[in-house]
C-alpha cells in the first residue's frame, strides 16, 4: 500500500494493531477505576486520540468492544464533545478564544490575523497538514486576553508579533509545545458536521473576519477606521481532489474492500 | 482594599503542588483531625453553621445540600465540579493547578461528611495540564497515606478518581456532568429526582464546586464563626472573584463577600485611562448586567439577586464606554447557542435564531423589528427548558437591549423587511 504524504513528510502507514497494543494496558487500567466500566469511555477515547492524533473509526470500534457499548453509541457520544476529532487534524491544533472578555480585548483582530497568516478559516486545516484552526468558547483565561490553546497548552496576551513568532517556531519545529502525532492525512475541513458551512442571513461565514471589528478596541481605534482597514479575504480553495483521494484511501482499508463507483 | 488570602494563600510564593510544601503549612492536618476525632454529623453541623454557600453558581447552602442524602444504605458519591466554562470564570483551575492538595483535602473532608467512599473530580477537557498536575497530586497524597483503605488506621476508606471531560460547557450542569461521568452524552437529566436521591449510577450523590470544597479545611481549622462573621449575615465568607474585561489588571482576587463592585474595580486597577465603566456583568455569562449607578452595591448572593441578577460563579466583567453591546450580546448569545445540548426546542432553536438575528444586524441587514424580536424570543424561550442553560440568554441580552437600545438601533438598515 502507498505511503500517505503530507507536504512531502512521510506519514507512517497506519498500523492499528500497534496502536491497540499501546493503548490496551492503559484502557484496562482505566476500566478498573470506576464502579461501572462504561465510565471509562471518555478517558479511553482520549487515550486513543493521544496515540493517533485523532479519533479513528477503528479506535471507536475497539473502545466499544472493550466496554460492551455499540459502535453507534460510541460515535454518538464522541460526537457530543468538541475535543474529539473524528477526522485527522494538523500537528498543531490552534484554538483561539472568541468569547466576551477576549473580544473586548482585541480577539477579533487576533482571529483575523490568524486566518490571514494561515490562509484557512474556522474548523479548517492548512494544505500542508501542519495547522488546524478553530475559534472556541471561553478558555477560562480571560485575565490574559486574548488567549488561546496550542495542543491544549495555554498561550496568553496574543499580539500579531507573538502570533508570527509562534507560527514560525512551529514551522521550524522549535516550538515549546510538542506537535501532535499524525497518522493520517488531514482534509481541509476537519470537523464532522456541527458548525461547518453555516451562513448568516447575509450569506457570510458566521465568524468571517470581514465582519465588523472588535468590541471596545484596546488601542482605542475607532470602529469605522477598523472597518475601513483592508479585510482579509479567504480564498476558496479546491478541496474536492483531496477529499476524493482521502476517501479512496479509506476505502482501501475498509474491510469489504469495495469498488468506488463514480 | 480588602484583598484577603485564604484559598489563595501561598500561591505564587511557594510550590504548593508539592505535598511537602503543603504539609509544612499545616496541610492535611484538618483532614487528619476530621477522620480521627470527628463524626460525619459533626462536620455537617460545622459546615451548616458556617453559612457556606456553593461557589458553583446557584449559591445553595452546602450543609443543607449534604443533609438531603437519604439514609438507605446505598453507596454514595462525592463529585467535585471542575468543569469551569462559564464565560469570565477562571478561578477553579487556579486552585486545581496551583494548590491541588487543598482541593484534595476539601474533597476528602466532604466525602467523609457525607459518607462517600469514592469521590470523583470532573475536570474540563481543556485543562489537560491541570488534569496531569492533579493526578500527580492524588498519587502523592495516596503515598502519604491520606487516601486509600482505612486511612489513619481507622475504619474509613476513600478512593479518589480524576476524570477529564472532552469539551462541552453543559457538562458543568450537575446532571449532565453525571451522565458524562457515566460515559454518556453530556445531556442534563430531568429533575427531580435530584442527584442527592438518584445521582451517579443512580445512587445518592453530592456535586460541589472546587472552591466550595477548598474552603472545608479552613472552616474546620478556624471554626464556623470565623467564616460566618465575614460579610453579610446570609451570604457570608470569602470568595475568589475573577475580574476581566475593560480593567487595567484583570485577575483573580479573593475578597470578603460584601465588598462593593466599585472596590472590586479599584482592586483590578480601575478603568482604562480616560474611560468610564458603564456596565458590569456580575456573575458570568448567564447573569443580567448592572450599570454605573449600581457600582456601590455590595457583592454578595442576596444583593445581586435583589437587583435581578446573580453572583453566579463569581465572574465579574466590567464594560467601559467604548463597548459595542451588540457585539457583546453576539458573543454571549453565540456561546449559549453553540453550547445548547439540543434536547429542548426553545433552547436549541431560540439560541440559534437569536444568533442569526444579531448577525443580521451586525452584517448591515437588520430590520427595525429585530430589536423587539431579540427581546421577545429570548423571553419566550425562558422557563421552558430542562436545565438553566436555556434560560441563560435572556438576562444579559434583555438588560443591554433595554439600556443601550440606541446602539442596537444604529445597526438597523431597513425599516421594512427587505424585498428579495
Ligand atoms: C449550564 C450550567 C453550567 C454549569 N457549570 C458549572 C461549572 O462549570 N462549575 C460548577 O461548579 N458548577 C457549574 N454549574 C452548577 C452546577 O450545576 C452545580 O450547581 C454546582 O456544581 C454545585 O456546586 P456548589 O453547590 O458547590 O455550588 C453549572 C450549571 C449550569 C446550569
Ligand atoms: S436547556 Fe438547553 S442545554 Fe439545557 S437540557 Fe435543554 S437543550 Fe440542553
Ligand atoms: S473570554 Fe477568552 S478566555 Fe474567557
Amino acid at each position: 500500500m502507498a505511503e500517505g504524504r503530507v507536504a512531502g513528510r512521510a506519514v507512517a502507514e497506519r498500523d492499528f494493531a500497534a496502536v491497540l497494543a499501546q493503548v490496551k494496558p492503559e484502557a484496562e487500567r482505566l476500566m478498573a477505576l470506576y464502579p461501572e466500566k462504561r465510565s471509562a469511555l471518555l478517558p479511553m477515547l482520549h487515550a486513543f486520540q493521544n496515540v493517533e492524533g485523532w479519533l479513528s473509526p477503528e479506535a471507536m470500534a475497539e473502545a466499544g468492544r472493550m466496554l460492551s457499548v455499540p459502535l453507534s453509541v460510541v460515535e454518538s457520544t464522541a460526537s457530543f464533545y468538541t475535543l474529539f476529532f473524528r477526522r485527522p487534524i494538523g500537528r498543531y491544533m490552534l484554538q483561539v478564544c472568541r468569547n466576551l472578555s477576549c473580544r473586548m480585548n482585541g480577539a477579533d483582530d487576533v482571529m483575523a490575523y490568524f486566518r490571514e497568516r494561515l490562509g484557512v478559516g474556522h474548523l479548517q486545516t492548512t494544505d500542508d497538514g501542519t495547522f488546524s484552526y478553530e475559534e472556541v468558547e471561553c478558555l477560562a483565561a480571560c485575565d490574559r486576553a486574548p488567549s488561546m490553546q496550542v495542543n491544549l497548552e495555554f498561550v496568553y496576551d496574543l499580539t500579531p508579533e507573538k502570533i508570527d513568532e509562534l507560527i514560525a517556531a512551529m514551522k521550524a519545529g522549535t516550538y515549546e509545545v510538542a506537535p501532535l502525532p499524525q497518522t493520517a492525512m488531514p482534509a481541509r475541513d476537519w470537523h464532522v458536521g456541527q458548525d461547518t458551512g453555516r451562513k448568516s442571513p447575509g450569506g457570510q461565514d458566521v465568524s468571517h473576519p470581514n465582519a465588523p471589528g472588535g468590541m471596545g478596541d484596546p488601542s482605542g481605534i475607532d470602529l469605522i477606521e477598523r472597518l475601513a482597514r483592508s479585510p482579509y479575504p479567504i480564498e476558496a480553495r479546491p478541496t474536492q481532489e483531496r477529499l476524493v483521494r482521502e476517501g479512496a484511501e479509506r476505502l482501501k482499508h475498509a474491510p469489504h474492500n469495495g469498488e468506488v463507483e463514480h | 482594599m480588602p484583598v484577603v488570602k485564604v484559598l489563595t494563600e501561598g500561591i505564587g510564593e511557594v510550590n504548593l503542588r508539592d505535598i511537602g510544601e503543603y504539609r509544612k503549612r499545616g496541610g492535611y492536618e484538618q483532614w487528619q483531625r476530621v477522620a480521627t476525632t470527628m463524626s460525619p454529623a459533626d462536620v455537617i453541623d460545622l459546615v451548616s453553621k458556617s453559612g457556606l454557600r456553593g461557589r458553583g453558581g446557584a449559591g445553595f447552602p452546602t450543609g443543607r445540600k449534604w443533609q438531603f442524602l437519604p439514609n438507605n444504605g446505598r453507596p454514595r458519591y462525592m463529585v467535585c465540579n471542575c468543569d469551569e466554562a462559564e464565560p469570565g470564570t477562571f478561578k477553579d483551575h487556579l486552585l486545581l493547578e496551583e494548590t491541588p492538595h487543598q482541593v484534595i483535602e476539601g474533597m476528602l473532608i466532604g466525602s467523609y461528611a457525607i459518607g462517600s467512599n469514592h469521590a470523583f473530580i470532573y475536570i474540563r477537557g481543556e485543562f489537560k495540564r491541570g488534569f496531569d498536575i492533579f493526578s500527580a497530586a492524588i498519587e502523592e497524597a495516596r503515598a502519604a497515606g491520606m487516601l486509600g483503605d482505612n486511612v489513619f488506621g481507622g475504619e474509613f476508606s476513600i478512593e479518589l478518581t480524576p476524570h477529564r471531560g472532552a469539551g462541552a460547557y453543559i457538562c458543568g450542569e450537575e446532571t449532565a456532568l453525571l451522565n458524562s461521568l457515566e460515559g454518556k452524552r453530556g445531556e442534563p437529566r430531568l429533575k427531580p429526582p435530584f442527584p442527592a436521591i438518584k445521582g451517579l449510577y443512580g445512587e445518592p450523590t453530592v456535586v460541589n464546586n472546587v472552591e466550595t470544597l477548598a474552603f472545608l479545611p479552613h472552616i474546620v481549622k478556624n471554626g464556623p464563626e470565623w467564616f460566618a462573621k465575614v460579610g453579610p449575615e446570609k451570604s457570608p465568607g470569602y470568595k475568589i472573584v475573577s475580574v476581566s474585561g475593560h480593567v487595567k489588571k484583570a485577575g483573580n482576587y479573593e475578597v470578603p463577600l460584601g465588598t462593593t463592585l466599585r472596590e472590586l474595580l479599584e482592586i483590578a486597577g480601575g478603568a482604562r485611562d480616560g474611560r468610564t465603566i458603564v456596565a458590569i456583568q456580575p456573575g458570568g455569562g448567564s447573569s443580567a448586567c448592572l450599570f454605573e449607578e449600581d457600582l456601590d452595591l455590595s457583592y454578595d448572593f442576596d444583593t445581586m439577586a435583589a437587583h435581578k441578577t446573580m453572583l453566579g460563579s463569581g465572574a465579574v466583567v466590567f464594560f467601559d464606554d467604548t463597548t459595542d453591546f451588540v457585539k457583546a450580546a453576539h458573543a454571549l448569545v453565540r456561546f449559549f447557542a453553540h453550547e445548547s445540548c439540543g434536547q429542548c426546542t426553545p433552547c436549541r432553536e431560540g439560541g440559534h435564531w437569536l444568533e442569526l438575528t444579531l448577525e443580521r444586524l451586525l452584517h448591515g441587514g437588520g430590520l427595525d423589528s429585530d430589536i423587539d424580536l431579540l427581546v421577545s424570543v429570548s423571553h419566550q424561550m425562558t422557563g421552558l427548558n430542562l436545565c438553566p442553560l436555556g434560560d441563560s440568554i435572556e438576562p444579559f441580552l434583555a438588560s443591554v437591549v433595554k439600556r443601550f437600545e440606541p446602539q442596537f438601533r444604529r445597526y438597523v438598515k431597513h425599516a421594512e423587511p427587505a424585498t428579495v
